[in-house]
C-alpha cells in the first residue's frame, strides 16, 4: 500500500449528483442596497436560496439529512431559522463544501445534502483592501504587507499578472479579453448585475484600480445567496424532478509555502497545484480538456482565467492571450468560459454562482446555452487552494 | 517607538531592526534558512530555534504593482509597491519612489533602505541598486 495512491479523486466520482440550485434576486437586490436599503441580513439571502433549491429539486426540507453553510453564517442558527435539523453538517466554502458533501454522502453519514451561502458584504460595507481588510487573521499576506503600503487583493494579483507579462510577453489587452468575453456572456444572463456590453477599447480606457489592473478586472461586491442540493446518485436517479448533474470528479492540492509574502503566486503563479488537481480530476474521469464544454473559473480578478488556462493544459504557458482571441472564451467561442458572466458580470457569490451555471449548461436551462453540452468543468485557486469538480450528464 | 500591528511575538524584534536601519530577520539555528514574516517555526525543518541576522541589503525585483486608488492614511495614490527576492531567500514587499519606477525591470538589482512611516515608526523600502 502507498501512502500516496493517485488519484485520490477516483474515490469521489459518481459518488453524487446535484439536483436542485437556487439563488436571490441579484439584480434587484443590488439595486436595493444601493439606494441604501438592506433586503436581508446573510441568514435572509440564504433562506431565500434554499427555498428556491428545495422547489427546483421537487423536495422537502424533511428529506434533508445534511446541512453545510457558508463561513458568514453560523450551522446552528442557519439550522434553526431553516428548520432543519441535520443528522450531520458543517461550514464552508463552496467548493470545499462539495467535497465535504461528496465524502459524508460516501460514507453514508447523509444521502441529501443542502448548502446554502448568504453574504450581505455590500449592505454590511465588508472591505477587502485597506485597514479594516477582512480575512487577515488567517490570510496575513492581506494585511502584514500594510505598513509598506501592500493591500487589497487586488494588489497581489496586479503583481502577478505584471510579472507575467513581463515573463511572458502578455499584455493589458490580453487580459481584456476575459472582462470583454464574461461581459458578452452576462448580456444574455437575465439575473446578471452588469450587462451593458463592454468592449476591449471600453476595457482599456476604464480607470486602473492597482495597476496593471483596469475597474473591469475586479469582482462586483453585492448582496445575495446561493443554495444547492447535492443527492447520492442513486437516490437522484430515482427522486430528482430534473436529470441530475454528476459529480464525476473533486480534487484539491494545497500550496503554501512562503504563501504570506505571495512565493506560490509569484513565482509559481499556483501551476503545480494545478498539475496536481488537473491529474488527478482528468483521470478520474476519463476525460481531458479537450472533452470539457464549458469551463466556470473562480473569478476573484479576471486573471485567474488566464493563468487556469495554462495551468490546466487548455493552452501553453503565455499563450493565454493568443487562445483567448483566437479559439475565443466567449459565446460562440471554441471554450465558453464563466457563462453566466462570473464574479465580473453575474454576481460575487463567492464560487457558489459558477457551481449553480454549471447545474443549469448541464440542463440547457442558461441565459446562453452551450451546444451539446456534456461536460463542465470548475477551477478555483485562491488563498494557496486549487481545486477543481468535473460535472456531467453522465455519472 | 511605535510599531505597526504585531502579528507575532517576534514581529517587535524585527520592527526594532528596522528602527535603527539594520533590518534583519530570523535565521534558523538547526538548518540555517531564513524565513519571513517572523513565525514560531522553520518551514524547511520545523525546528524553533533562530537567531536575528541582519539582511546584506542586496534584492532582485520580481514584480511591481500601482496603486491609483487610496487605500491607507499613510499612502496617498499613486503609490507603488515591489516585490524582490532578498539575496536571503525570502521575498519581501515594499515600496519604492515614483521616481524610480522607470527604472523597474525584471530581476533588476535594489537596496533595501528605511523610511520614516506618519505613524512613528520606519519600514523598508527599496532603491535602485544602480543610478541612472
Amino acid at each position: 500500500m502507498s501512502l500516496n495512491s493517485s488519484p485520490y479523486a477516483r474515490s469521489t466520482a459518481g459518488v453524487a449528483a446535484m439536483v436542485g440550485v437556487g439563488h436571490t434576486d441579484y439584480r434587484p437586490d443590488y439595486d436595493a442596497v444601493r439606494a441604501g436599503k438592506k433586503p436581508f441580513d446573510s441568514y435572509g439571502y440564504a433562506a431565500v436560496a434554499l427555498q428556491r433549491a428545495l422547489d427546483d429539486a421537487g423536495i422537502d426540507r424533511a428529506d434533508v439529512d445534511g446541512l453545510i453553510v457558508s463561513p458568514q453564517i453560523s450551522l446552528e442558527r442557519s439550522s434553526e431559522l431553516f428548520g432543519i435539523n441535520p443528522r450531520w453538517g458543517g461550514q464552508a466554502d463552496a467548493v470545499q463544501g462539495i467535497l465535504t458533501a461528496v465524502m459524508a454522502i460516501r460514507a453514508g453519514l447523509a444521502s441529501v445534502v443542502a448548502l446554502a451561502f448568504g453574504n450581505d458584504q455590500r449592505s454590511a460595507k465588508v472591505q477587502y483592501g485597506g485597514p479594516q481588510a477582512m480575512g487577515g487573521g488567517a490570510n496575513l499576506s492581506y494585511v502584514f504587507h500594510a505598513p509598506m503600503g501592500l493591500t487589497s487583493q487586488g494588489a497581489l494579483y496586479a503583481l502577478m499578472w505584471q510579472r507575467h507579462m513581463e515573463l511572458t510577453g502578455a499584455t493589458e489587452a490580453d487580459l481584456g479579453e476575459v472582462s470583454v468575453a464574461q461581459r458578452a456572456w452576462a448580456s444574455h444572463n437575465p439575473h446578471a448585475i452588469m450587462r451593458k456590453p463592454l468592449n476591449l477599447e471600453g476595457y482599456l480606457a476604464s480607470p486602473y484600480i492597482c495597476e496593471p489592473l483596469h475597474l473591469n478586472d475586479y469582482c462586483l461586491i453585492n448582496d445575495g445567496g446561493v443554495a444547492f442540493i447535492v443527492m447520492e446518485s442513486g437516490l437522484a436517479r430515482a427522486k430528482s424532478k430534473k436529470p441530475p448533474v454528476y459529480i464525476k470528479a473533486v480534487a484539491r492540492a494545497d500550496l503554501h509555502n512562503q504563501s504570506s509574502t505571495l512565493y506560490p503566486r509569484l513565482i509559481d503563479f499556483y501551476h503545480s497545484g494545478h498539475d496536481i488537481v488537473s491529474r488527478e480530476v482528468y483521470e478520474t474521469a476519463g476525460l481531458g480538456p479537450e472533452d470539457i464544454d464549458a469551463l466556470m473559473v473562480y473569478d476573484s480578478f479576471s486573471c485567474h482565467i488566464p493563468f487556469v488556462l495554462e495551468g490546466f493544459g487548455f493552452c501553453g504557458t503565455g499563450e493565454a492571450g493568443r487562445f483567448m482571441r483566437e479559439t475565443g472564451i466567449g459565446p460562440g467561442g471554441g471554450l465558453p468560459v464563466n457563462t453566466s458572466g462570473g464574479h465580473l458580470s453575474e454576481s460575487y457569490m463567492q464560487g457558489w454562482n459558477h457551481q449553480v451555471e454549471a447545474v443549469r449548461q448541464l440542463r440547457g436551462e442558461a441565459g446562453l446555452n452551450v451546444p451539446d453540452c456534456r461536460n463542465v468543468q470548475f477551477v478555483s485557486d485562491f488563498v494557496g487552494k486549487v481545486y477543481s469538480i468535473i460535472y456531467g450528464v453522465d455519472p | 517607538m511605535n510599531y505597526p500591528v504585531l502579528y507575532s511575538p517576534y514581529d517587535a524584534a524585527m520592527w526594532d531592526s528596522i528602527a535603527h536601519d539594520a533590518m534583519a530577520i530570523q535565521q534558523c539555528t538547526e538548518c540555517g534558512t531564513f524565513r519571513y514574516p517572523p513565525g514560531a517555526s522553520c518551514p524547511s525543518c520545523l525546528s524553533v530555534g533562530f537567531d536575528w541576522t541582519r539582511l546584506s541589503g542586496r534584492a532582485n525585483a520580481l514584480s511591481w504593482a500601482t496603486f491609483h486608488r487610496q487605500y491607507l492614511p499613510a499612502y496617498p495614490a499613486p503609490h507603488t509597491v515591489v516585490a524582490a527576492r532578498l539575496e536571503e531567500g525570502p521575498i519581501l514587499i515594499a515600496g519604492i519612489d515614483a521616481a524610480e519606477k522607470p527604472g523597474l525591470q525584471l530581476d533588476v538589482a535594489l537596496k533595501v533602505i528605511t523610511r520614516d512611516h506618519p505613524d512613528g515608526y520606519k519600514v523598508p523600502w527599496f532603491t535602485l541598486a544602480a543610478r541612472r
